[in-house]
């Protein structure tokens, strides 16, 4: 029982050092990032305090925390204080329990656990192990996130804050839709609701399921930017229209909880889309695909594979930031009921009848790899389905009447838009 | 004395019903009114009420059992109370969500993971959020006063009150045992007490569904096998609902843009209308 405990507190004091550690470098290399693409230096200066030594930059965060931490925490007179100090503390909770069943390695090998007195079981890199609904409770958290905005929005009793707050909650319950969609029917094939057997499954048989799904992998995908409200979808915080959405009246420590938040959703979508679709710790003749015999080599090549994976998705994140304009709000809301969830249900309804009909398919069409051809085509299909029925996105002409006059009006001289004043 | 005998004649704890006066008089104490009826009161005699229910329960196993169970228990009635006496409706929703909170723990407490994440996800996720959705339109300085406070305080405290003494008196007359010692000691059949209602499920029986390590994969296979009426309807009675809320939004649409031609060609007198065209 103690060692029990001892285990698992220390596997939380792992994830949140590395959470903290890692998000705080994680705009740091945002702003390197942000600089390459446009073509200035971005911040190299911050080093050793009190030395001439700059190392790259790397001091930045911690310069930035401190300057946080000694801001004044500015409280509007007008805002609701109560709500105001519980929105930042929920949103940050939300995302941080999140990371109790998102697993950040797969299992140490059983030599760890003879050394350690009272272990008598191999060590899960996983906060809390034998949780049967892991991509349900994932799901319950990430809706709780919502009030965090909403109620930072409402509480700052400001028109900005309030406008942040309703995108982001209409943003998101219209994006959870093709999410779960994208994550049914990767829960189809592997038959169950944990992350750790959805790798599992996806390392026995070294097909990703990105490759075998790549309808749901875009479409998750596309979800997830959105879930993170990350640009081309960072309606709720754009700073040209809103200010800064439903953060604009925090300063000082809440203001970076919520930031701190923000990154965070960004970091889960992609251990998400990693764990997910492409394969988790897994990777072609490294890795191996057992978890008994599992050696001290493949047991931290698996952390590391799952780790490069990880950086890999977040570069991408910012590249895309620094690389797209965002959507107007209404493509934003076609986008997400017009075609990611059509594109969803067609994803799921393929993978439910090849997963009903695994064997006799398998015979037909020869093998996996027949699977994996017939997904392909289905996808396609609707991917050449949704560019021709989806409405143009990229209309951007003003907005006409949109009803339908009758024909006895129009014979009547009445014509749409024109207002009438005597 | 002689209402205490009555009492204990028809199987009702004293301090349980005391507790249910204690709880409607706090209620009633805390509802939003148009006077101050006196808060601190209220809150004293619902901690009062909290703590007799308390006292009816058993300990459970050993301590940390407890601790989770009594905490849980006790976010759950506070923030149910909460949600009812609070004036402004986004805290009354906020409290609501912690009750939902409080009730998924219980859940998860007792094994059920599913319900307890399907609780979060159903009630504090969709409906809440949107519920919050309207309520953040609102502002809560504009409400007049009778939408800041509760009309008939007093029979909401006492139905409420109730109904919560009904639950009690339901829960403590039925005696719950383990279907295994049930068996074991088969009660005399001359005596006159009613057979007990056995409601709780055997240790067995629990190992093999609830706490299995796999039990979502068997709830929903009970769910879809030997409930799959129940859910199909319930599917399609949302199904209803929905086509029903569209076929509203499109009538409403139908009949605005029927409103708005005749509103434009009742504004145009004919020389307008022929200056209209000229212009055209």
């Amino acid at each position: 029982m103690l060692a029990i405990s001892i285990e698992a507190l220390v596997k939380i004091a792992l994830l949140m050092g590395g959470l903290m550690t890692g998000a705080a470098y994680f705009v740091l290399l945002e702003r390197w990032i942000a600089a390459w693409v446009q073509d200035r230096k971005g911040p190299n200066r911050v080093g050793i305090p009190l030395t001439k030594i700059k190392l790259f930059g790397l001091g930045q965060p911690l310069a930035d925390g401190l300057k946080f931490i000694f801001k004044e925490e500015a409280t509007p007179g007008h805002v609701d204080k109560i709500l105001f100090t519980l929105a930042p503390i929920s949103i940050l909770s939300a995302a941080l329990a999140i990371f109790a069943v998102i697993p950040f390695g797969s299992v140490l090998p059983a030599s760890f656990s003879e050394m350690i007195p009272g272990l008598d079981h191999q060590v899960e890199l996983l906060v809390a192990p034998g949780i049967d609904i892991g991509m349900i409770y994932i799901f319950a958290l990430s809706s709780i996130a919502v009030y965090g905005v909403i109620l930072g929005g409402w509480a700052s009793n400001n028109k900005y804050s309030l406008l942040g707050g309703l995108r982001s909650s209409a943003q998101l319950i219209a994006y959870e839709l093709p999410m779960g969609l994208a994550i049914v029917g990767v829960v189809l094939t592997a038959g169950s609701l944990r992350l750790e057997d959805v790798i599992g499954l996806q390392a026995s048989t070294g097909t990703w399921n990105a490759f075998a799904q790549p309808i749901g992998f875009l479409v998750f995908v596309v979800a997830a930017f959105a879930e993170a409200a990350r640009l081309p979808f960072d309606l709720p915080e754009a700073e040209q229209e809103l200010i800064g959405g439903y953060h604009t009246e925090y300063a000082g420590m809440r203001l970076i909880v919520y930031l701190i938040a923000e990154f965070l959703h960004m970091i889960t979508a992609s251990f998400l889309i990693v764990i997910l679709f492409l394969g988790g710790w897994h990777f072609w003749g490294i890795t191996g695909s057992e978890n008994a015999n599992i050696t001290w080599f493949e047991a931290i090549a698996r952390i590391v594979v799952l780790n490069i994976k990880i950086f890999g998705v977040i570069v991408f994140f910012m590249m895309i930031r620094w690389s797209w304009p965002r959507v107007r709000f209404d493509q934003l809301m076609s986008l997400a009921w017009k075609v990611m969830l059509p594109l969803g249900i067609v994803n799921l309804v393929a993978v439910a009848t090849i997963v009903e009909y695994q064997k006799s398919l398998e015979g037909k069409l020869g093998g996996p790899w027949g699977v994996t051809a017939a997904m392909w085509g289905v996808s396609l299909l609707a991917w050449i389905a949704a560019g021709v029925l989806a409405p143009l996105h990229s209309d951007n002409s003003a907005q006409k009447d949109s009803f339908v006059l009758s024909a006895e009006a129009r014979n009547r001289g009445v014509r749409p838009g024109v207002t009438t004043s005597i | 004395m002689q209402l205490l005998q009555a009492l204990r004649v028809l199987g009702i704890e004293p301090l349980t019903a005391l507790a249910c006066v204690c709880f409607a008089l706090g209620l009633w104490l805390l509802l939003p009114s148009t006077t101050a009826r006196g808060k601190a009161f209220g809150l004293i005699f619902t901690t009062i009420s909290l703590g007799l229910f308390a006292t009816n329960l058993h300990l459970l196993s050993d301590w940390v059992s407890d601790a989770v169970f009594y905490v849980m228990a006790s976010v759950t009635l506070v923030s149910a109370v909460g949600a009812v006496t609070m004036r402004s409706p986004v805290y009354c929703a906020i409290w609501f969500a912690l009750t939902l909170l409080g009730t998924a723990g219980l859940f998860f407490f007792q094994g059920a993971q599913f319900l307890g994440v399907a609780t979060v996800v159903v009630y504090a996720g969709a409906i809440l959020v949107t519920m919050l959705f309207v309520l953040m339109l609102c502002n809560p300085e504009g409400h007049s006063l009778y939408d800041r406070v509760s009309w008939e305080a007093g029979i909401s405290a006492g139905t409420g009150a109730l109904l919560v003494f009904l639950l009690t008196w339901t829960t403590a007359t039925t005696v719950f045992v383990d279907n295994t010692a049930f068996t074991d000691k088969t009660p005399a059949k001359d005596s006159k007490e009613p057979a007990p209602i056995v409601l709780t499920a055997t240790a067995e029986q629990q190992n093999k569904n609830i706490l299995a390590p796999r039990h979502v994969e068997k709830l929903g296979g009970e769910l879809f096998s030997k409930y799959l009426i129940g859910v199909e309807t319930a599917g399609t009675l949302l199904l209803v609902a929905l086509v029903g809320a569209v076929a509203i939004i499109a009538h409403g649409k139908h009949a605005e843009a029927q409103a708005a031609a005749v509103r434009t060609s009742d504004g145009m007198t004919s020389g307008l209308n022929e200056e209209g065209r000229r212009n055209a």
